[in-house]
């Protein structure tokens, strides 16, 4: 839609050689950033896509050994990958709300505030991101412990009896979820207001004007044009909601109690990785980008459907 | 096409280049005749305190007793280390001596290239090992050859909190020494003062298997394996792991986040903690003040004699060139020396491979007078079991499976005996084949 | 009317300083705790009973740490400077032209925001080694120089921009650099304050490839500096919370700033 009216006027005719170099030109625009790609992540990916029918240590002094798909094999039964997989779909959806539901809504309901507190509020919200993920999980742990973390000491302060966060297989998941989600709530949250404020104000002025009630124009008027931007969360929810929650696997839990919190991002550090075998961490990637890759593109097509942009 | 393409690619980036051999080992150096620089990756400097302190003020005082050495120090966190030691020499970086865990012992010596120090030092190496404890050499052997030097390593011991004890009724001077007082005395601690009685560093991502080997190898000396054959779901292995889910159920182990242990020792909620020794120190600034800290030597099985393993770290040579093999030799040496082992022992808190080093008045006599609590660390080295690291190339993996599957068999509700069968199962055909 | 809005306005600053407080306590913990002595770090309470600056001179005494802030400071803005100029030209040349192979590169780019880190890092560890890039800020930058994330984001922010300015601009006879330098990019401040921010911090919080690349104290970078206190032996928790305080404070005073400039630039923005 808009690549074609941004572009219309452009393909007035022109004299040949004009016309070549034309051709050439987006992709001196695009260079830069396709070059990084290509040299730092397309080419190393092509040799993990070979490394992962090999077993090898990546060592000079060792060669590498052919065994066909036996490294996908062995990462695909291994047993705890069903439980992994469930995981995985458990940490997204319960990742959303509060990737989501919670800042859209905060978006929202501040955007009509006043200046200083909305700003003041938005800046609060938005401090976990840029706590390291590293400390931002020792900080939970520690809040959270059953033993000598203050929420416990609250909870018994209330009569309610102490709840093993991250020691009950029924909870630790999503306790998870939670620090994971906390991080996210700002980030999501600046992302829907500068979503919001780019809305043109004339929009929401002529809605008004022809009485509209302020649900409204929320559901009419900012939703569908904040929609490009919920999308693009709910994807990015849905493609990295478990590798943002495998960096507290990985620092809180390594998995457990009793698996209930590893995932399938989890299984593959702990498996292909964390150790140096070439082999089985390249299938492990590969697994990982072809999977998420094929969610990626369903997504991006889904988004292409639904997103509605300001013309 | 396709392969050629990609093949085409790896190559252009040196990756699977293979097919380099070692050349022929050329004797190394008599002497240090010129200026050289080795490279020592550690895992001690790679975090704030006494352990950096102790290695810096080291390796200062083997520079300066060699004055044609220079070493330059890699830090890296400990569950780091093997992968930059292995990512520097996948980018052809010399490495030349490198301090590992033992769970990596395998590794090191057959995929990474350590230098078998037999080979290379011969009679220096036996000259060397006298005044070693007595399995000394054996914590770092591998078929019959020594490729990792023993340098700091522990063995698992138990804190207690006395003032839990009191406050259950037990008596702290007398800390439990077998498993059975140890059930009675956490059941006490669980019930009387509504705080955790037992709980060994075992399962948490940090833990590595040493605790639980201790524990396994001290219920009649199985190992968690044979050969090439896993034995951890063998009889006297499995009933070890059966007695720590007896205690769980019990009530005299604690059902705590396993990754927060030491914090939960540390502030005090914990009365029975089995764990490694080198986290003393830690313990004891956090106890000021707080509750007083005792220590006792890991329980038995009844009266069938415990198996202390070791923690922590061996130093092995990777060097290449005959000078600089000499200069590694000579770090390794000075690092294993009784002048090393009262620093390291007496700073950081890890024990002596040189046990004469307590006696004598010019090392570690006057620091053990005035730290009488190590002893119950120093008692464990005669009985010094080697931690048993796994072969080939999934030796990692492996050993996750068999970790994993403690966890499950304690923490769970399945039969724990079948729970480590299953496992067992799952992981022997990862195991390299006879 | 008027009081359902107002009743309104409370809920919504109720919620508000609900999600604010949950936001902001455990820095509040991380603060407090980085003044307690350590042996009271445990002793719980909202304040520390005798406060103590002892952790940040052991922090300050352990590692040059304003040179490592300096060195995050230049290695994060390097990073955010090039994914952001990367993700603009790459950005306005799928959105200014429709070419063949346009629909390629845009999902190429997108798509190597799927690959995980672990399976480029060892083969780019090497590369980096043979460019001479080991141990040193360049090599931390280059790796990063372009983002699926800030390419994806202004590439949405300019399908948003209004045509007929762009036509105003291309009437006027401008090339398309000049458009893009002059009409687009002065009209895209909020995504790309937003998406700075974003680069920024995440520069600034990047763990595994510093760890892999820098060697040396001197040249490293605060999350390195933060490992520095969580040892084998358990974390040392009151120098571990002074560094992290350290550590975040100047982001923190950043976004308070820039956070200004953001709202500031929707006002004055030019769509209308």
């Amino acid at each position: 839609m808009t690549d074609a009216t941004i572009t219309g006027a452009h393909v007035a005719p022109r004299s040949v050689p004009r016309l070549r170099l034309a051709a050439a030109e987006p992709w001196l625009y695009l260079a830069p950033a396709l070059l990084v790609v290509a040299v730092w992540t397309y080419v190393p990916l092509l040799q993990a896509f070979e490394l992962s029918f090999y077993q090898w240590n990546m060592l000079p002094r060792s060669t590498p050994r052919f065994v066909g798909l036996d490294n996908y094999r062995n990462l695909l039964s291994l047993p705890d990958m069903r439980q992994a997989v469930v995981n995985t779909v458990l940490y997204t959806v319960g990742l959303l709300p509060l990737s989501v539901g919670i800042p859209l809504a905060v978006a929202l309901l501040t955007g009509g505030l006043s200046g200083r507190l909305r700003n003041l509020y938005r800046a609060l919200i938005f401090v976990p991101m840029i706590v390291a993920p590293i400390v931002a999980a020792i900080l939970w742990r520690w809040l959270l412990n059953e033993d000598h973390g203050l929420v416990n000491a609250w909870l018994a302060g209330l009569g309610l009896g102490k709840i093993g966060f991250l020691s009950d297989p029924d909870v630790a998941l999503w306790t998870l979820v939670w620090i994971t989600g906390w991080k996210l709530i700002g980030f999501s949250t600046l992302l829907f207001a500068a979503a919001d404020s780019a809305i043109s104000p004339s929009y929401v002025e002529a809605a008004r004007m022809d009485g509209a009630s302020p649900w409204q124009i929320v559901r009419d008027i900012r939703l569908p044009l904040m929609s490009p931007t919920i999308l693009l969360i709910t994807m990015m929810t849905i493609l990295f909601g478990a590798q943002w929650s495998f960096v507290y696997i990985n620092a809180l839990t390594g998995g457990g109690p009793l698996r209930s919190t590893t995932n399938v991002y989890h299984v593959m550090w702990e498996y292909g990785f964390k150790t140096m075998a070439a082999g089985w961490s390249t299938a492990a990637g590969m697994l990982v980008f072809v999977v998420f890759g094929l969610i990626a593109i369903g997504c991006l097509a889904l988004m292409k459907r639904f997103a509605v942009y300001d013309e | 096409m396709i392969r050629r393409h990609f093949l085409a690619l790896a190559l252009s980036t040196g990756l699977l280049a293979g097919g380099f051999s070692g050349a022929a080992q050329a004797q190394m150096a008599p002497a240090i005749d010129k200026p050289v620089t080795i490279t020592f990756y550690n895992y001690n400097l790679a975090s704030a305190g006494l352990g950096r302190e102790a290695t810096l003020d080291l390796i200062a005082r083997f520079e300066a007793a060699n004055p044609n050495v220079k070493v330059e120090p890699i830090a890296a966190p400990s569950n780091e280390v093997l992968s930059r030691v292995q990512a520097d020499m996948v980018a052809g970086l010399e490495v030349d001596v490198a301090q590992l865990v033992f769970r990596d012992l395998i590794y090191a010596a057959e995929q990474l290239g350590a230098q078998p120090l037999e080979d290379l030092a011969g009679d220096e190496l036996s000259a060397h090992a006298e005044g070693f404890v007595p399995n000394g050499l054996a914590l770092g052997a591998v078929n019959g050859k020594t490729y990792g030097l023993a340098y700091v390593f522990s063995t698992p011991v138990m804190f207690i909190n006395r003032d839990l004890f009191r406050a259950a009724g037990l008596d702290p001077e007398k800390a439990p020494r077998t498993w059975d007082e140890v059930k009675a005395a956490g059941m006490a601690i669980a019930e009387k003062t509504g705080k955790h009685g037992f709980f060994p560093g075992a399962y948490g991502p940090i833990d590595g298997t040493f605790v639980y080997q201790a524990i396994v190898m001290s219920n009649g000396g199985g190992k968690v394996r044979d050969g090439n054959t896993l034995t951890f779901a063998d009889k006297d292995q499995a009933d070890a792991v059966a007695m720590l889910r007896d205690l769980m159920d019990s009530g005299a182990h604690a059902r705590i986040d396993v990754g927060a242990h030491m914090d939960t020792f540390a502030s005090g909620n914990l009365g029975m903690f089995l764990f490694t020794s080198a986290v003393l120190s830690r313990f004891e600034t956090a106890a000021k003040g707080n509750f007083e800290l005792g220590l006792a030597p890991m329980p038995s099985f009844g009266d069938k004699p415990t198996a202390p393993t070791n923690s922590g770290s061996a130093i092995f040579m990777f060097s290449q060139d005959p000078v600089k093999q000499r200069a590694s030799w000579e770090l390794m040496k000075f690092l294993t020396s009784d002048e090393a082992y009262s620093i390291i022992t007496s700073k950081i808190g890890y024990l002596p491979l040189r046990p004469s080093t307590v006696e004598d008045p010019r090392y570690l006599k006057d620091w053990m007078a005035a730290n009488p609590k190590f002893q119950a660390n120093i008692d464990q080295l005669d009985r010094l079991t080697p931690n048993v690291a796994f072969p080939g190339p999934n030796y990692r993996q492996v050993e996750n499976m068999m970790k994993e599957a403690v966890t499950e068999a304690v923490f769970g509700d399945g039969d724990p005996r079948a729970v480590l069968k299953t496992a067992q199962d799952t992981a022997q055909p990862l195991m390299p084949q006879d | 009317m008027t009081n359902k809005a107002r009743a309104g306005r409370i809920a919504a600053h109720g919620v508000m300083i609900a999600l604010s407080f949950l936001a902001i306590f455990p820095v509040y913990w991380m603060i407090q705790t980085s003044f307690r002595a350590e042996n009271e770090i445990f002793s719980g309470g909202w304040f520390p009973t005798a406060p103590t600056l002892k952790n940040y001179a052991d922090v300050l005494a352990a590692m040059p740490m304003l040179r490592i802030l300096g060195n995050t400071a230049v290695m994060a803005g390097a990073t955010t400077l090039a994914q952001v100029a990367t993700g603009l030209l790459a950005a306005w040349a799928l959105v200014r032209w429709r070419f063949p192979g346009g629909a390629l590169a845009r999902s190429l780019i997108a798509l190597s925001w799927l690959v995980p880190f672990q399976v480029v890092m060892i083969p780019n560890y090497v590369l980096a080694s043979k460019l001479g890039l080991l141990d040193t800020v360049a090599g931390l930058v280059i790796p990063n120089a372009a983002a699926a994330f800030s390419v994806l984001v202004l590439y949405n922010a300019m399908r948003g921009f209004p045509r007929e300015v762009v036509e105003a601009a291309r009437m006027d006879g401008a090339g398309d650099f000049r458009i893009l330098a002059e009409v687009v990019l002065p009209n895209l401040r909020a995504p790309l304050a937003s998406v700075s921010i974003l680069c920024f911090i995440s520069a600034w919080n990047e763990y595994f490839w510093p760890l892999l690349l820098i060697r040396r104290m001197e040249n490293s970078v605060v999350q390195i500096g933060l490992q520095f206190f969580m040892t084998q032996e358990g974390n040392d928790w009151g120098p571990l919370m002074a560094a992290a305080t350290l550590a975040s404070l100047p982001i923190l005073a950043l976004y308070l700033v820039l956070q200004r400039q953001v709202v500031d630039s929707f006002m004055k923005s030019g769509i209308r």
